[in-house]
């Protein structure tokens, strides 16, 4: 399929969906759920006394439809317009839309979990709009790279957007921490799967800033990541992201990929350091010397070998995380916390009765005051209900984990994979004749475009005569390889 | 690679004027610093101010501790008042201050990033490539050492899991098959109090321990009462006390004790009183039970508050409130534990009474619609009102008081409620059997008697059971039922050859124990709603107005005595240590075979 077509595809869907939903639901409209009384005396009751409005369905299909709208035309702005301008107009938007409207949820970031729940949990219907949410942006990755980090997703926006003065990460720091994301992605879906819990909504460090709302710790940590983002390009985004690790995966076989130039590449070295997220790869010719191959060979089949045993350690020390990981369960957290306090004071006066309560009466007939300070609050309310509903609490936690047992080892396998993995990828080496970025690495920002000379002189920015000064037109570097 | 001919340079962003350029940098200083500053102030106030929470106030919490002892401490109210208003005004401050804040900052650090970005813009350093000619060296090292830094995330990694995993304790058991163990004892529960500790079952049978007696059968043999009795002049009684709180439930009578409850809904209490002198021993007040509803339920004035009556096992005894509060006190009145089922959702208030067995405490607590699911029976362990079981029933709201027996080679609990007779097994739970016999509103309690499990459907049919089953015993188990002159409200008793029963309008009935065949009726002509008492050959029943008869029951109706009490009765008459002890809406009356003149046991 062209480019074109395919982003107006994406365009045409959005646009058609929006024209095909329903105007403000009627069903999203709050309203009285009772009749008030009718009041003796001249008492008026208050207006707006109503329950907030139920989130309308339509809603979710309206920001799906924005979505494959942002998704078609930051495609179109990254491959065929190739404008930092425009995509960085779409970023605001998308900041702004997805981000502080929306306040960033339902998000891609969060879906995979969405969608390990529904797999693992008969009660649990995945809905539409969450499914297309965590497809929409891996589908479009296939054709078009990561086109959804482009322009779209608010949490790169919100870094892209305050960017000041990018310090460049040495590549073996990059490449050495690749593995990061995956483990995050790992570690989400086991909790999801075993319904312990959504970790990477509850540690997501931008969603608190776009409601403006959070605990005090992961407002800091959402606070410390902006001002990284000053000074390192997307720091979650390259270091962090789980859906970004999917995204990475489905751009390396993407039909289109982002090019510097749009013609040939002259090797003028204009655009190395034009990337803010390290993405461009230079030139590299292939050894052929044996005394280079043999031992990079060697280092590859003793990695081979010990990939499955990784694989394996990882499974084993995976199963054996029920303990910790069901704690995150608030259930079992409160059940724990119930056992423990009992254990430790069983003779503690009972909860409810103060010392004067226990006195026998001075004076019968008159109610004993209790001490000061007394009174239930959440915590002994919570501990109440742990005491009185500890048999299932306890049922609820041995069943957790079991399904943690079994997924800790498919998750500590995941993690020897993982690391196994990038180990052999550090040890294969891909040749390359020019400057382009990495496919996997590529948020497809735009901003080197405006570096190659070729790209302004398309755009008409420069003469040929000037382009030819830039560049002085070197021989390919394959024909030098041999030399 | 050869080093790429670079004559000239990519043209640069205009230089602005140096008096624009000094502008811009001031500014971008002032919103740095401002960011700084809101940072600052931000995270201060929070340090300030994160124990100020106006629910958690422990000045507050202890002037209103005071106000319960003062209630009509009018200067207190204003304190309260005040402190209250100031607590929430200084966390609504704290509040604005957040908000403004997080105003500020937005806008600070919008002006700071877009300002920064044109400083940078004029500042740009334009590319310059230098030769380098090692780019395969650079390759080696760089991917070397991105494979130690890969290998040390990796290890740590595992190590961090491996620590989680070593470090990891809990006091659930980890070991799958320990687990299993560790929750069926919990479930089943080991007894805490050896059977030494335990009153034995003769002792217990020997007193009045629960609602309608230690069997649910209100009957006792081996007593002789005083048949007439004045309760205006307490002439032929043995004392009489007023009561100090309303309530419906029912007199318990343990050793020389004798314990009620009382209440309404803002203050519920426990009473004990002697029962030689009928002076009050102790009272103790329930309140400030952790998870009691802030505002206490809607229940009719026709319940109340207290209408469920205490157990006892003969160490201490239990009360349960309208509320859902359920309280523990030793026999001398010294306070065990305390704890909130949970407020009933009843539409007539919750009055089914407690139970006990040994050193357990079983809570029949059903209420609301059966597809919500919320009735629960409960078994508590005695001595620390821990939970020992709970098991779901698929009911909605009843009244009936369950009853523990032994049948079938086991120790079973049996229960009325919506549309079932469940028995389940007094060890966990478990359900026995179960028979589809009941309709309508289940208030009459069941009784076990040479060997037929007892019950009433209320308005719709009395019946025996062999309680010898299992699993849906509604077509095999059924020994009789009949639908004459079946009660509404009160429970019925049985000696060895009849069941009596009494209907609200004043009607006592008399079926064959055997047959279910309806063998007599009496009319009283007076309404009951008290479940009636059988003392030897006599039958006590007690009028909603104040009448009272005793009958001579057996095979033949007749009236022996009719006596006006002056004083509704709502509750069973509690029969032990050879006195009868009975609660009428103002008074507890203690009558006897002595026929000494009464005193009247005046409050201290």
């Amino acid at each position: 399929m062209k480019l074109a077509r395919f982003s107006a595809l994406l365009l045409l869907l959005a646009g058609g969906w929006l024209a095909g939903l329903p105007g403000p639901a009627r069903a999203g409209e709050s309203e009285l759920r009772f009749p008030p009384p009718e009041f003796e005396s001249d008492y008026v009751m208050p207006p707006g006394i109503t329950t907030p409005p139920p989130r309308g369905v339509v809603r979710e299909y309206a920001d799906l439809a924005v979505l494959l709208g942002a998704l078609g035309l930051a495609t179109w702005l990254v491959h065929r317009r190739r404008s930092r301008r425009g995509l960085a107009a779409l970023s605001v938007f998308s900041l702004v839309y997805f981000g502080f409207f929306r306040h960033g949820c339902v998000c891609p970031i969060g879906a995979p979990q969405n969608v390990a729940y529904g797999l693992f949990t008969p009660e649990y219907t995945l809905p539409l709009t969450v499914l297309l949410f965590f497809l929409a942006p891996l589908v479009v990755a296939l054709f078009a790279g990561r086109a959804f980090c482009a322009a779209v997703c608010p949490h790169g926006a919100l870094q892209d957007l305050v960017l000041l003065r990018p310090v460049k990460v040495p590549l073996w720091v990059e490449q050495g921490l690749a593995p990061l994301p995956y483990l995050f992605l790992g570690g989400g879906v086991l909790l999801a799967a075993t319904g312990v819990g959504f970790l990477i909504c509850r540690w997501d460090p931008f969603v608190p800033l776009f409601r403006m709302s959070g605990s005090f710790l992961m407002l800091s940590v959402g606070g410390v990541f902006v001002v990284a983002s000053m000074f390192i390009g997307r720091p979650f985004c390259r270091f962090l992201c789980p859906y970004g690790a999917l995204l990475r995966l489905a751009a390396l076989v993407s039909r289109w990929r982002v090019r510097i130039t749009p013609t040939t590449c002259t090797q003028c070295r204009l655009c190395e350091h034009s990337c803010p997220f390290g993405a461009i790869r230079e030139p590299l010719a292939l050894p052929v010397s044996p005394a280079t191959l043999a031992p990079e060979r060697r280092r590859l089949g003793w990695l081979l070998v010990a990939l499955p045993v990784l694989v394996a350690l990882g499974a084993w020390v995976g199963t054996r995380v029920a303990v910790p990981a069901a704690r995150l369960h608030p259930n079992v957290a409160l059940l724990e916390r119930y056992l423990a306090s009992a254990t430790a004071n069983p003779a503690q006066a009972p909860a409810g009765m103060s010392a004067s309560n226990a006195a026998p009466a001075a004076a019968p007939g008159v109610a004993h005051p209790t001490g000061p300070g007394a009174g239930p609050t959440p915590e002994s309310r919570a501990l109440v209900r742990a005491e009185l509903e500890t048999p299932r609490l306890a049922a609820q936690a041995a069943e957790l984990r079991r399904r943690l047992t079994a997924a800790g080892g498919w998750f500590g396998g995941w993690v020897g994979l993982v690391l196994g993995l990038r180990l052999v990828t550090l040890s294969v080496r891909t040749a390359r004749t020019d400057f382009e970025p990495d496919r996997g690495a590529c948020l497809a920002c735009g901003r080197c475009y405006l570096s190659c000379p070729n790209e302004r002189l398309r755009l008409g920015l420069i003469t040929p005569e000037e382009a030819a000064r830039l560049t002085a037109a070197p021989p390919p570097a394959a024909a030098r390889a041999g030399s | 690679m050869s080093t790429p001919q670079v004559n000239a340079r990519l043209p640069a962003a205009a230089a602005p004027p140096p008096e624009v350029e000094r502008a811009v940098l001031r500014a971008l200083q002032i919103a740095a610093v401002l960011c700084a500053v809101v940072v600052v102030v931000l995270v201060a106030v929070h340090e300030l101010t994160r124990h100020d929470d106006p629910l958690k106030s422990p000045q507050l919490a202890a002037l209103k501790a005071r106000l319960l002892a003062e209630p009509q401490n009018e200067a207190l109210k204003e304190q309260i008042r005040a402190l209250d208003l100031q607590l929430r005004r200084r966390h609504a401050w704290v509040l604005a201050v957040y908000r403004d804040g997080a105003w500020i900052l937005a806008g600070a650090a919008v002006a700071l990033v877009l300002l920064g970005k044109l400083w940078g813009r004029w500042h740009a350093e334009l590319p310059r490539p230098r030769p380098r000619p090692d780019a395969a060296e650079r390759y080696v090292r760089a991917t070397q050492r991105a494979r130690r830094l890969a290998a040390a995330v990796g290890a740590l990694a595992l190590a961090a899991l491996g620590w989680l995993s070593l470090s990891a304790r809990s006091p659930v058991p980890a070991d799958p098959a320990a687990l299993e163990k560790w929750l069926a004892r919990l479930q089943g529960g080991a007894a805490g109090e050896t059977p030494a500790d335990l009153p034995d079952p003769a002792e217990y049978a020997a007193n009045w321990p629960r609602f309608l007696g230690p069997t649910g059968n209100p009957r006792v043999t081996t007593l002789a009462l005083a048949l007439k009795f004045d309760l205006a002049t307490g002439a032929g009684l043995r004392w009489k006390t007023p009561l100090a709180a309303p309530g419906f439930n029912s007199p318990l009578i343990w050793s020389n004790r004798v314990f009620l409850s009382g209440g309404d809904a803002s203050v519920r209490r426990v009473f004990a009183f002697d029962l030689a002198t009928g002076r009050l021993a102790w009272e103790r007040a329930v309140t400030n039970v952790p998870g009691s509803p802030a505002l206490p339920p809607e229940v009719p004035e026709s319940t109340g508050f207290a209408a469920s009556t205490m157990a006892t096992d003969g160490r201490r005894v239990y009360a349960l409130f309208a509320n859902g509060d359920l309280a523990a006190f030793t026999l001398e009145g010294a306070p065990v534990w305390a704890k909130n089922l949970g407020a009933p959702q009843n539409p007539y208030g919750h009055a089914t009474s407690l139970v006990t067995w040994r050193d357990r405490l079983l809570v029949q607590y059903d209420q609301a619609e059966p597809e919500k699911n919320l009735s629960r029976l409960y078994a508590l362990e005695g001595a620390t009102g821990r939970v020992l079981w709970q098991k779901p029933r698929p009911v909605g709201a009843s009244w009936a008081t369950p009853v523990v027996f032994e049948a079938a080679g086991k120790t079973q609990i049996g229960t009325l409620g919506g549309d079932f007779v469940i028995a389940y097994h007094v060890a966990d739970g478990a359900e026995l059997w179960r028979a589809r016999l009941l309709s309508g509103e289940i208030t009459p309690s069941p009784h076990f008697a040479t060997g037929r499990f007892l019950g009433i459907s209320p308005g719709d049919r009395l019946f025996a059971l062999r309680p010898d089953g299992a699993g849906d015993v509604t077509k095999t188990h059924l020994v009789w039922e009949s639908d004459e002159s079946v009660p509404d409200i009160t429970s019925p008793v049985s000696d060895d050859a009849h069941v009596y029963t009494v209907l609200s309008h004043g009607v006592v009935a008399c079926h064959d124990l055997q047959t279910g065949k309806l063998v007599w009726e009496h009319e009283l002509g007076f309404e009951v709603n008290a479940s009636p008492a059988l003392v030897g050959e006599r039958l006590y029943v007690f009028g909603t107005k104040g009448a009272m008869a005793v009958l001579e029951v057996g095979p033949a109706a007749r009236e022996l005595a009719r006596l006006d009490l002056g004083e509704g009765v709502f509750a069973s008459p509690a029969l032990a240590q050879g006195v009868m002890v009975v609660r009428t809406v103002k008074t507890l009356f203690c009558v006897g075979p002595d026929t000494a003149p009464a005193l009247e046991a005046k409050r201290p």
